[in-house]
């Protein structure tokens, strides 16, 4: 055979080849999209995960259990199975959650369990409303969140599970033997971290260049002429502020900002590990 | 009426007229000399009618009517130049379907190639040929600009083509440099920023040089713009125009070069003579080339499907996040090399101008009449050299030179990478056993005696895991940065959710720095549908 019909010979077989590799390839592109997509899905929550883990974990609690009275739960059954008649949403549960994640949450929907009346409670945390993340972020954590759709477990008796009576509004009560470990523990908890550490909607507890701790400025306010509370000492200052947050607004922060009903969910022995742990702060 | 019917008469007039169309159509050929050309059998009519297609024909009008036997000659080219412009069309073709998926606008971009994969039948296929083609094209045309070097093919009437040519490596590099960033990935995005950052250390105009080709101090929605114009629109403009320069000297001009020895070597007339043999276009040279792209297509397929490339996608770009390697395009770690050495302006810019302006220069430096290896070797001496020094520089750009990372930062990065998949990522999900271990210094034989069907994967990750990190701890040969003195290390793995497990890996260490305890924990989420990439 001459060179050309060698060519032509061998370049014959490579097409018809190739054509054939394609055509199985293409059989399989099905199966293969259907695959991509499952992925794609999986790395999504796992990119949500972490997104939840920094952002939202500090309010809607490291698992979604959020925290009574402050800032409701989302690995819930409720959350899943009435949300969206409660509030009369017409999309689906995904575009329910983009859009309050994305614009935040202006006005409680539920003033007599959270608070938030007339002040906005969730801030936005879409780029373009301010917040910071992208849209395809606040996907990722609706897919994390959308995850926990079969195994949400039913927290309407949540309140009920506090381990003793609540601690009440009398900041004279004596309190248990408070410990600072614990106390730190609960403050994570219990949410305290979000504005009193994490960011400056509340006075800061740590110490900075610029001024000491909580519990060193606790001490200074009690000489205060403008300070408009009953306490008597730092001990009870502090108390006051946490069951009491009203009596007394410290300059340049804004009265109830902080929700006024710890008394109602604290025990005394929280209460008492928590006031322990803020004293550590000078 | 029937009975007039003469069906001799019809057929032949029927021959006729397609043949008169088959002529029409292939400009000049006849079905006899059609039938010719494709069993290799030499013209019957003279004159010879496979050169009237020549100007009769567009296309073929820009084709060389004959090559010189020897210029064919395989070892000689290695049909460099030819796929060079194969995969420039096969970048073209995939590139204008791709269009049709993409969008260049930052929010899009990575979710139009998320949509492109795992909805468009083929999709990814296109995706890894544009991609595999481009490292191929940058392979080579570097390599067709080194067989023209060591073959002297650049001299005399030939240094104008040599300057084209140097030009379209040039374009080659911007045309794949820009694509790069198109996929919004972190892997594009700080390759890209990295890349265009040198532009700012241009003397003079460099704020204006950067700011211009990102449209803003960073990359955004302008620069991804711009890059996707540049790719799309400019570059392949002046790309098609250099290489119809380029072709046309080739192809009208002066021909392929003969190999040095049948021009300046001591051999026989009669050889010489017979390697100046006319090699005719039609047809030698087109039924060659048909091969060549049905194997260079065939490659292609062969390389993406049944050995697996895939074109990379990391995570979507992430301004905030600047990875932990990042590295620029592998055919610009020479550069990030020279950028360790010294000076940035100096480095980035001035050197790479006098190499561009040097490579140009090369036919007018070199005085030597000579093309013989054997007769030039200075020139040998410094292309061999060059590229010795290219592969040193591009070593020294990947983050394996030059770049310390602390010791507790490198070790997870190892185990569990930013992109990519990483040996954690590998184990899988069921062996992922919740618990908390500690790393002691013995290292266990099996981790979970209690499942089964036992977790080889997880106690060999965690193996390696101990290792470093007990070496980190006791070795005192290491450098300070990569050493955990009073060393603690954990890795724990919690049930997340559904089909989600969190693995955080905890390392604890006396900073000798600031005398104090530090600690390092990253968090790893990994979904059992996960796949990997």
């Amino acid at each position: 055979m001459s060179r050309v019909q060698l060519e032509v010979f061998f370049g014959t077989l490579f097409v018809l080849l190739s054509g054939g590799i394609l055509l199985w390839y293409g059989l399989n592109e099905p199966k293969r999209m259907a695959e991509y997509e499952l992925h794609q899905r999986a790395k999504s929550i796992e990119v949500g995960a972490e997104l939840y883990d920094i952002n939202c974990k500090g309010c809607h609690g490291p698992q979604g259990e959020g925290v009574a009275g402050l800032w409701p739960p989302l690995n819930d059954r409720h959350f899943f199975t009435n949300r969206l008649t409660e509030v009369g949403w017409s999309g689906t549960l995904e575009d329910y959650i983009i859009s309050t994640v994305s614009g935040g949450r202006l006005v409680s929907t539920r003033p007599d369990r959270y608070p938030g009346q007339g002040r906005p409670v969730m801030p936005a945390w879409a780029e373009r409303y301010g917040g910071p993340l992208r849209d395809d972020q606040i996907r990722n954590i609706a897919a994390f969140i959308l995850n926990w759709a079969d195994t949400a477990p039913d927290r309407s008796t949540q309140m009920a599970e506090m381990a003793g009576p609540p601690t009440g509004t009398d900041i004279k009560k004596a309190l248990p033997e408070g410990d600072p470990t614990r106390g730190e523990g609960l403050a994570n908890t219990k949410g305290c971290v979000v504005c009193h550490i994490s960011a400056p909607t509340g006075p800061a507890w740590l110490a900075t260049p610029e001024q000491p701790g909580i519990a060193t400025r606790a001490e200074a306010i009690l000489t205060d002429p403008n300070y408009t509370g009953n306490a008597t000492s730092a001990v009870e200052y502090l108390h006051e502020s946490i069951v009491l947050p009203n009596a007394y607004i410290v300059p340049g922060f804004q009265a109830g900002v902080m929700p006024a009903n710890y008394g109602d969910t604290l025990t005394d022995q929280e209460l008492a590990d928590i006031l322990a742990y803020l004293l550590t702060l000078k | 009426m029937l009975k007039s019917l003469d069906i001799q008469d019809l057929k032949s007039r029927l021959y006729q007229a397609i043949d008169n169309r088959v002529r029409i159509i292939t400009a000049g050929l006849n079905l006899r000399e059609l039938h010719n050309v494709l069993r290799g059998d030499p013209p019957e009519e003279k004159p010879n009618p496979r050169y009237k297609v020549h100007t009769t024909s567009f296309l073929f009008h820009i084709r060389p009517r004959y090559y010189e036997k020897a210029s064919t000659i395989f070892t000689h080219t290695f049909r460099l130049g030819f796929f060079s412009t194969f995969f420039f069309f096969v970048e073209a073709i995939t590139g204008i379907i791709l269009m049709i998926y993409y969008s260049p606008v930052p929010s899009e971009a990575y979710q139009s190639i998320l949509n492109l994969e795992s909805n468009v039948p083929y999709g990814k296929l296109l995706r890894d040929i544009h991609r595999l083609g481009a490292e191929a094209m940058v392979i080579f045309v570097f390599l067709h600009m080194m067989r023209t070097f060591l073959t002297g093919s650049y001299k005399k009437e030939r240094s104008f083509t040599w300057f084209t040519g140097v030009l379209l490596l040039g374009v080659t590099l911007f045309l794949s440099f820009f694509g790069y960033l198109l996929p919004w990935d972190q892997l594009a995005y700080w390759a890209v920023t990295i890349g265009t950052g040198m532009a700012e250390a241009a003397p003079l105009f460099g704020r204006e040089a950067n700011l211009l080709l990102r449209g803003g101090p960073d990359i955004g929605a302008n620069g991804l713009l711009r890059a996707y114009l540049l790719h799309v629109v400019l570059l392949p403009a002046v790309a098609v125009l250099l290489i119809s320069i380029h072709y046309y000297k080739v192809s009208r001009e002066h021909g392929i070069s003969l190999p040095a020895k049948y021009e300046e070597g001591d051999i026989p007339a009669e050889e010489k003579k017979n390697a100046r043999q006319r090699i005719d276009f039609i047809p030698d040279l087109l039924t060659h080339e048909v091969f060549l792209t049905s194997l260079g297509i065939f490659a292609l397929i062969v390389s993406i499907i049944i050995f697996g490339y895939s074109a990379p996608l990391e995570n979507v770009a992430n301004p905030q996040v600047t990875p932990l390697d990042t590295k620029a395009p592998w055919y610009f770690w020479w550069l990030q090399g020279l950028l360790k050495l010294g000076d940035k302006t100096l480095m980035g810019v001035i050197l790479p101008t006098i190499i561009a302006g040097l490579l140009i220069a090369i036919p007018y430096i070199d005085r030597n009449p000579h093309r013989s290896l054997y007769k030039r070797p200075v020139a040998v001496g410094i292309g061999i050299l060059s590229i010795l020094v290219l592969v040193v520089l591009s070593y020294m750009g990947t983050p394996l030179y030059g770049i310390e990372t602390p010791a507790a930062t490198r070790i997870v990065q190892d185990l569990a990478p930013e992109e990519g998949v990483g040996p954690l990522r590998k184990i899988p999900f069921d062996q992922l056993q919740p618990g908390t271990y500690e790393v002691t210094g013995t290292v266990p034989r099996d981790l979970c005696p209690n499942l089964d069907f036992g977790c080889p994967a997880l106690t060999s990750v965690f193996a390696e895991y101990s290792r470093r990190i007990t070496r980190a701890i006791n070795d005192p040969a290491l450098p300070k940065i990569q050493r955990l003195p009073n060393g603690q290390a954990f890795l724990i793995i919690e049930d997340w959710q559904t089909d989600l497990r969190k693995v955080t890996f905890r390392i604890l260490w006396d900073d000798p720095d600031s005398q104090q305890r530090k600690t390092f924990e990253k968090h790893i989420f990994i979904h059992r549908l996960r796949g990997d990439e």
